[in-house]
């Protein structure tokens, strides 16, 4: 399984995968996926469902098959799953204590040109606000593979958003454990703190930023709840430089629980690279969208000339 | 002749729910005595149950979408040994698990945490569509409001629900006429039948009609789903609560509440 694998298609892998080995997995759809989804359909018949266009219904109609014992999942495109039907999640699944399994794509904004109606950039703030839920952000098809099967019968509501750009580093299967960050990178200047796609910018900024004296650490993050805060804490009390890269807004994002974790280190220096607080408008690509906000290899460069001391002044602070 | 809900069971009913009110300082009368009724007949006479054991694999799902009616729901599983004296005692104080909405992850007998309208009935779809994918032969019966009714997803569950061929769900609408003084439903029954139902009508204080027509309901696991319209009235049982009227929320104070229990045989 390559780490440049379509993630969508390997949704689809797993389920046919999985779905033969356990008659409780019962798939919902809200009528997309459902050409990817037809050899799960045909290998496990009664258990594949292209509800219809109304997400609020799929949703809890979802919950109550858990409540009789099956372990859903649910997917469409994210701000239909995750913003319209929020109350369905937090009451009917959060609440209630059932397990559930949201599969959304449309990362961020990934459907580009699609508007502000397909975009997505709340929905960590969104999930963390219910007790217990977990969120998860698989960007390669290893580790969707990996985390669904540790996580889809954990008991809890469970998020995997997909992204349609995969990061493409390669991680060893057996590296990928839900609710730990990555070491992809060791270093003692500064600490990259990513999740999602933004690992490949990431990991480019950081060949750039060896050049000019820094010495980068790359913790990547697949599970943004629970939050691998040990892994952080530890790179961060060595490096006491912060900069954290996501692909989402700021409030409620994965930069407020690093900073969280983070600000009593003394000498600490932190930095986000986030969305902007406003909407995204313009009709640009996926790529274009990155740049207009620094979310890509220039910006994180950029980010970390103009908010961190140079590498040199390290020295005085670290231990 | 014919049987109605004037019975003294279900004025004792009454009464208890009064005293809860009045001792908790909360709760919905007129919307318990609107289903209480129905409620009762369900529990008599429909469903299958065992109250030591709530989770039992074979048991009938019933799920009262309309969550602030759940006085009648909690005197009943009362009645019939999910909950003891203590519990209605402690109705909406602290350490009590009973409130104003019910609540299945404290209340044993409640199939579904509802309150927020339009939640039951979708849930109560998908626990019928999951007995369907197993073949079981457990029936599912949620009780919606009329007023419940302006909610998009009672529709989106309608149409879901026939399209799938949910013959094991039955939907009973409280229909005591809260929608029609707002956004009026119009022919509730031509709707139902429009979305592919087998549809019904009874009067929800009459148990001869109860017997006749949720009685008599086929719960086939594949087949056209059931509903069963029930004209009720607001309050019933004590004139001065019924309608819709100040008293939809209202806690009765030491003369009303004497007044109340005079009326209900105290």
């Amino acid at each position: 399984m390559s780490a440049t694998k379509d993630i969508r298609q390997q949704f689809a892998d797993t389920m046919l995968d999985v779905g033969q080995q356990d008659p409780q997995l019962v798939v919902v759809v809200g009528d997309i996926s459902h050409f990817k989804l037809q050899p799960f359909a045909e290998a496990c018949p009664g258990r594949f469902y292209n509800i219809g266009i109304l997400e609020p219904t799929m949703v809890t109609m979802s919950a109550g098959l858990a409540r009789v014992g099956f372990f859903p999942v649910v997917h469409t495109i994210a701000p239909f799953l995750i913003e319209r039907s929020f109350e369905q999640l937090k009451l009917d699944f959060g609440y209630q204590a059932l397990p559930g399994n949201i599969v959304t794509v449309g990362s961020a904004f990934d459907y580009a040109n699609l508007g502000c109606t397909h975009h997505c950039y709340d929905d960590f703030a969104l999930v963390k606000s219910i007790p217990g839920a977990q969120i998860t952000f698989p960007a390669s098809a290893p580790e969707f593979d990996a985390l669904f099967r540790q996580a889809y019968r954990n008991e809890a509501l469970t998020i995997y958003r997909i992204p349609a750009t995969p990061h493409g580093y390669e991680v060893a299967p057996g590296e990928i454990r839900f609710g730990q960050a990555i070491r992809v990178a060791e270093g003692h200047d500064l600490t990259l703190v990513v999740t999602g796609p933004q690992l490949r910018a990431a990991l480019e900024a950081r060949s750039i930023l060896l050049e000019r004296g820094w010495m980068a650490e790359v913790l990547y993050i697949h599970t943004v709840r629970p939050l691998d805060r040990e892994s952080i804490r530890h790179s961060v009390a060595k490096t006491r430089r912060v900069l954290v890269i996501e692909e989402h807004q700021k409030t409620g994002g994965l930069g407020m629980d690093v900073l969280e974790e983070v600000h009593p280190l003394e000498g600490l220096q932190f930095h986000s690279l986030h969305l902007p607080d406003r909407f995204v408008r313009d009709y640009r690509s996926y790529q274009e969208h990155c740049a207009a906000v620094d979310l890509d290899t220039a910006g994180i460069v950029r980010a970390v000339e103009t908010h961190f001391s140079p590498a040199s002044a390290l020295a005085t602070h670290a231990p | 002749m014919t049987a109605t809900c004037t019975t003294d069971l279900n004025r004792d009913l009454r009464r208890l729910i009064v005293e809860m009110v009045y001792r908790g300082r909360d709760g919905h009368i007129p919307s318990a005595f609107s289903i209480l009724d129905l409620i009762t007949y369900l529990y008599d006479e429909v469903l299958r149950f065992d109250p030591r054991n709530p989770d039992w694999a074979d048991r009938d799902y019933f799920i009262l979408s309309k969550g602030h009616g759940c006085l009648a729901l909690y005197v009943n599983l009362h009645r019939h040994g999910f909950l003891t004296d203590e519990d209605l005692l402690r109705f909406c104080q602290p350490g009590g698990i009973l409130g104003e909405h019910p609540d299945c992850t404290k209340v044993p007998g409640v199939e579904a945490s509802t309150g927020s309208l339009g939640h039951g009935f979708p849930f109560a779809m998908g626990i019928a569509l999951g007995l369907q994918i197993k073949g079981a032969r457990n029936r599912v019966l949620a009780l919606i409001g009329d007023g419940e009714s302006h909610e998009g997803t009672i529709w989106e569950t309608a149409l879901v629900a026939s399209h799938r061929q949910l013959g094991n769900l039955c939907c009973l609408v409280d229909l005591n006429g809260s929608a029609e003084q707002i956004l009026p439903l119009g022919d509730l029954r031509a709707k139902w039948e429009a979305f592919g139902w087998e549809a019904h009508e009874i009067d929800g204080h009459s148990l001869d009609d109860m017997r006749r027509v949720i009685g008599g309901l086929d719960f086939s696991t594949h087949g056209r789903p059931k509903v069963v319209i029930a004209h009720t009235l607001k309050g019933k049982g004590v004139s001065m609560l019924e309608g819709h009227g100040p008293w939809h929320h209202r806690i009765p104070n030491d003369q009303e509440y004497a007044t109340l229990l005079q009326v209900l045989g105290s």
